[in-house]
């Protein structure tokens, strides 16, 4: 008898021992974005992996030219992640699509993530039809750095504030003999070009689904006189953001509109005195706008774990206050206050992102976004190289946007 | 100075100057390489960099382990250039032998089946890989969808060679007794040894540099080659220039310089006489 | 029996499997997803349908709106360009350059060796440096062309409409020559030396011999490049995806771009592979002809 009950009680203990690891195994959760292993996803992922264990997320790197199709291609498949970082414009496509889980709810009772602190550009890009599909990972937008240096020399003592000063001072500044352009910004076929080009749609009275009316019209001839001017280079219409940006740090452009993923860059490579404005407005007095960038976090309606999903979402909010000083990117909340970094121009330049972020507006949101965006980029194209004025290429792509989204 | 040695002089100032011409992109990567990521977009441009930084080389090497990445590259090349060259020689020598319409159907087949880009072909590929339940073995996975596109242009070449083959040397052999399979391996395919030699180089190049199935099909870094590896360096608003030309500094050299020495031996050693 | 099985190293039998095996590698795998391409060419395809086949039939919708986009004839007509523009040149370029290396000379081969490096290096990198040479304000080929005075201002290679097609074409020609050039050396090597010696003995001069000798010789090397060279170039995705985006205006757009731009960049999958499927009718009517060609061969 003995003998039999400690057979029963070795048994109990292995039956234990065997099984307790397989109670307390962790959730895995996996979590795809673009951040490289500097970058905050992986880096927060190996923080939250550590604080705890019940859940233990999986990170993959997805380089961004396939950030959309190697995600398509796992959903196909069943494999998609349970958390996906989506570039913001693509957020509604895939919450239209039935894709994504709604996170309204969630988000509501969470102690952790508060809708309202968020800026309005970033939640706005993050909801469909009144529901919450995503939590902005982080936001960025863009504004007017100059080149002070090149201020000073040529007798401009204030940034552009209105587009008739910027016209004003890109033409003052233009220096063909020394190889200086006034502006450089882009406006390459790309979702780049849209992204630069909307915020001046919107300042004067356009917006992406009216893009043919008084405001898209102006905004587009105001660029293509800059660039008939010879006020920024031919190249322009088919360089991205940060090849453009670089004629700028090496000092062949004395103005750029760019996001803050360059202070890095400048603060380390630029040897001049440069600053940082918000992005001229169509007249004194006019509405100021500009675009929002970066990434929400998405949870996919087929993940296994909805609550351990929003849970790893929690802790990433919770992690915001230090976005900045740890990687360098703006926090999506508008409340968080960011200390000095010790660089003036820097801290400038911060300044200036967060006031002009107020003002920033998503693309769309439309679930038929990439078209919406390609047929702007198509005008943009034909009406630059002088296929087709301003107005008719415009109104080419309001017809196609028409057919898109209504 | 003999007639000989004026003519050589003038000879070899032509090819440097020829080389030097066509060689300049390979300059042009070197010279970024040890620019300041926006250097490269100075104007007038800069032709030698007063600030050389030569430590991108070091930095790019540890900072992204690139021996694993070499690793991989040269594993994913070695397998699909011995799938293709297995299944290739085989099929391209078929191909030369006989002359009817089954034979012009395959060679069309062949051909037609390398037409779409890889961009195009990988999606389909992906799912149905994904079915099988081969993407469970990505680096297999990718000589395979590799082999699948090289080896067109493989056979294609093997072809040309198996028909400068003399067609009686192989009928002798089989006079003398051997089996088909017996002059096809004893006859044939030693005649035409460098033929296969050089298309397979090629193929090993290309292979080498690999880049859309690898991407696709390969998610853990640790089996990815290095031309994956050259993407860490693109984000979505940053491109780091200096440090993808340095990495493929590192990448591309070796193998170049490996090449030179090779193809030396293949395409000098045709004259001497294999195929007469 | 054993008659029956020695077919597989001693006849018929062996022959099917030499070539068998890799047939039906190549369809497995090419096949099928060229197969998916022109099912999904006759369907409605969803961004997140594309792992089934069974999809909502769309008939001949996908062929109607494509050929009626007012961008499909001038990108087609653009690939025509850039096939023709990029062989032609690649083997014009490349033959010179085996025929020049043919002089034997010291580091002959040693230099040849060297061209190969346009094949080494990555997609990515050879667009990206053809990116930074085209560019119109720090580009180097203007800097280089402006010094030695052929123009007075600069190209905009990649933004004007009237270039961008071409500057790509340049990128692509160099790409190709390396590997034009070193199967024409091949090839040429292969050619018996005796056969000029008794050439030049009647009297033939060069030109009549490489007319009369070289050329034929060749045919089969020639046939096979040049195939060869149309698909390389219908492959070419790298340098439009670096250097232009298929831009300005889809001034330089083909339609392997194009295709890939509808289904990723727009994610009209249907439309993309409606493209696809259009370039391979075009591309059997071409490679019909190359087969035809190869009828003449000698072989021997």
């Amino acid at each position: 008898m003995k003998y039999l009950s400690a057979l029963v009680c070795a048994s109990a203990i292995a039956t234990i021992t065997l099984s307790a690891p397989a109670f307390a195994a962790p959730v895995t959760i996996n979590l795809w974005a673009v951040d490289r292993p500097d970058q905050p996803a992986p880096q927060l992922v190996d923080d939250f992996n550590a604080s705890q264990d019940e859940i233990h997320v999986e990170y993959r790197q997805i380089q961004f030219a396939d950030l959309m199709s190697d995600v398509m291609r796992a959903y196909a498949v069943g494999k998609a992640p349970d958390i996906y970082a989506v570039d913001v414009p693509f957020n509604a496509m895939l919450a239209s699509k039935g894709a994504l889980l709604d996170l309204t709810d969630m988000a509501e009772t969470s102690d952790v993530i508060h809708v309202d602190d968020y800026y309005a550009g970033p939640i706005a890009s993050a909801t469909w039809d009144g529901e919450l599909y995503g939590i902005p990972k982080a936001t960025n937008t863009i504004a007017l750095f100059y080149n002070e240096d090149m201020f000073k020399a040529a007798g401009i003592d204030t940034p552009p504030a209105t587009w008739d000063e910027l016209l004003e001072d890109a033409r003052k500044l233009n220096d063909p003999s020394k190889e200086v352009y006034g502006l450089a910004f882009s406006a390459q076929a790309s979702e780049q070009g849209t992204f630069q080009f909307l915020p001046w749609v919107q300042m004067a009275g356009g917006s992406w689904d009216k893009v043919n009316g008084p405001g898209g019209v102006e905004a587009l001839t105001f660029w293509k006189q800059i660039l008939d001017e010879g006020l920024a280079s031919p190249d322009t219409i088919s360089r991205s953001q940060w090849n453009s940006m670089s004629t700028f740090i090496t000092g062949n452009a004395a103005m750029a509109i760019s996001g803050p993923w360059e202070l890095d860059r400048l603060s380390k490579e630029a040897d001049f005195n440069w600053k940082l404005a918000l992005l001229p407005v169509e007249k004194e007095g006019g509405p100021r706008s500009s675009a929002i960038g970066d990434y929400n976090w998405v949870v996919f309606k087929s993940t296994k774990h909805p609550e351990e999903a929003f849970k790893v979402l929690e802790y990433m909010a919770s992690q915001d206050k230090d976005m900045y000083q740890r990687f360098g990117q703006l926090p999506a909340e508008k409340d968080i206050e960011i200390p000095s970094t010790g660089d003036a121009e820097m801290d400038q330049a911060l300044k200036v992102f967060q006031e002009q972020l107020q003002y920033a507006q998503p693309r769309g949101p439309s679930a038929e976004w990439p078209k919406v965006s390609k047929a702007i980029q198509n005008a943009l194209q034909a009406a630059l190289t002088g296929d087709a004025t301003p107005q008719e290429a415009l109104d080419q792509a309001q017809s196609q946007i028409d057919k898109l989204v209504n | 100075m003999t007639n000989q040695s004026i003519r050589n002089t003038i000879l070899i100032a032509c090819a440097l100057a020829l080389a030097v011409i066509y060689l300049f992109p390979l300059y042009w990567m070197y010279v970024t390489a040890i620019k300041t990521s926006s250097e490269a977009f100075a104007s007038p441009p800069i032709f030698i960099p007063t600030h050389a930084q030569w430590q991108n080389f070091v930095d790019v090497w540890q900072s992204r382990g690139m021996g694993s990445y070499l690793w991989n590259s040269l594993y994913i090349a070695t397998l699909s250039v011995i799938v293709i060259a297995a299944l290739g020689s085989g099929c391209a020598y078929v191909l030369a032998r006989y002359r009817s319409v089954w034979i012009d159907v395959g060679l069309f087949l062949i051909l037609m089946l390398q037409v779409l880009p890889s961009s195009l072909m990988v999606t389909p590929i992906f799912v149905g890989f994904s079915q099988l339940g081969i993407l469970d073995y990505p680096r297999l996975a990718t000589v395979l969808a590799i082999s699948a596109k090289s080896m067109p242009f493989f056979v294609v070449l093997v072809r040309a060679t198996f028909m400068s083959v003399p067609m009686e040397l192989e009928e002798a052999a089989l006079v003398d007794g051997n089996s088909r399979m017996g002059a096809f391996f004893h006859i044939v395919l030693p005649l035409a040894r460098n033929g296969i030699l050089v298309s397979a180089i090629l193929i090993y190049m290309q292979a080498f540099g690999e880049f859309v199935y690898s991407k696709t099909f390969i998610s853990d870094a640790m089996y990815q080659p290095a031309s994956v590896g050259l993407n860490t360096f693109m984000g979505p608003n940053t491109v780091e220039w200096d440090k993808i030309m340095a990495y493929s500094s590192i990448y591309v050299t070796p193998i170049l310089a490996v090449f030179v020495l090779l193809q030396r031996k293949i395409v000098s050693g045709l004259t001497s006489g294999a195929l007469k | 029996m054993r008659n029956r099985l020695s077919t597989l190293w001693d006849g018929r039998g062996f022959d099917i499997i030499l070539i068998g095996v890799p047939l039906a590698f190549l369809i497995l795998i090419s096949g099928a997803a060229i197969l998916y391409n022109v099912i999904m060419s006759f369907q409605e395809v969803d961004m997140f349908s594309l792992g089934s086949i069974i999809r909502p039939f769309a008939g001949l919708e996908n062929y109607k709106r494509i050929l009626s986009d007012p961008q499909t004839w001038p990108i087609f007509g653009n690939t025509l360009i850039f096939v023709l523009g990029s062989i032609i040149g690649q083997f014009v370029l490349g033959f010179g350059l085996a025929l020049f290396f043919q002089q034997k000379f010291p580091g002959s081969t040693y230099i040849r060796g060297l061209f190969l490096v346009s094949w080494v290096m990555p997609g990515l990198v050879a667009g990206a440096i053809w990116n930074w040479l085209l560019s119109g304000d720090f580009g180097v080929i203007n800097y280089i062309l402006i010094q030695l005075g052929v123009i007075d201002t600069q190209i905009f290679w990649r933004s004007n409409p009237d270039f961008a097609l071409w500057s790509v074409i340049i990128a692509n020609i160099w790409l190709g020559t390396s590997f034009n050039m070193i199967l024409l050396s091949v090839g040429l090597s292969a050619i018996p030396q005796d056969l000029y010696e008794a050439a030049a003995l009647d009297g033939a001069g060069p030109l009549r011999r490489f007319f009369t000798i070289t050329l034929p010789m060749m045919r089969a090397t020639i046939g096979a490049l040049l195939s060869l060279g149309l698909i390389f170039t219908l492959q070419q995705f790298d340098l439009f995806a670096s250097i232009t985006n298929g831009g300005p205006n889809n001034a330089s757009n083909v339609a392997q771009y194009w295709a890939w731009q509808l289904s990723f960049n727009e994610f009209d999958f249907a439309g993309g592979a409606t493209v696809s499927v259009l370039m391979i009718v075009i591309v059997v009517v071409a490679a019909a002809f190359y087969v035809r060609s190869t009828r003449g061969e000698v072989r021997g």
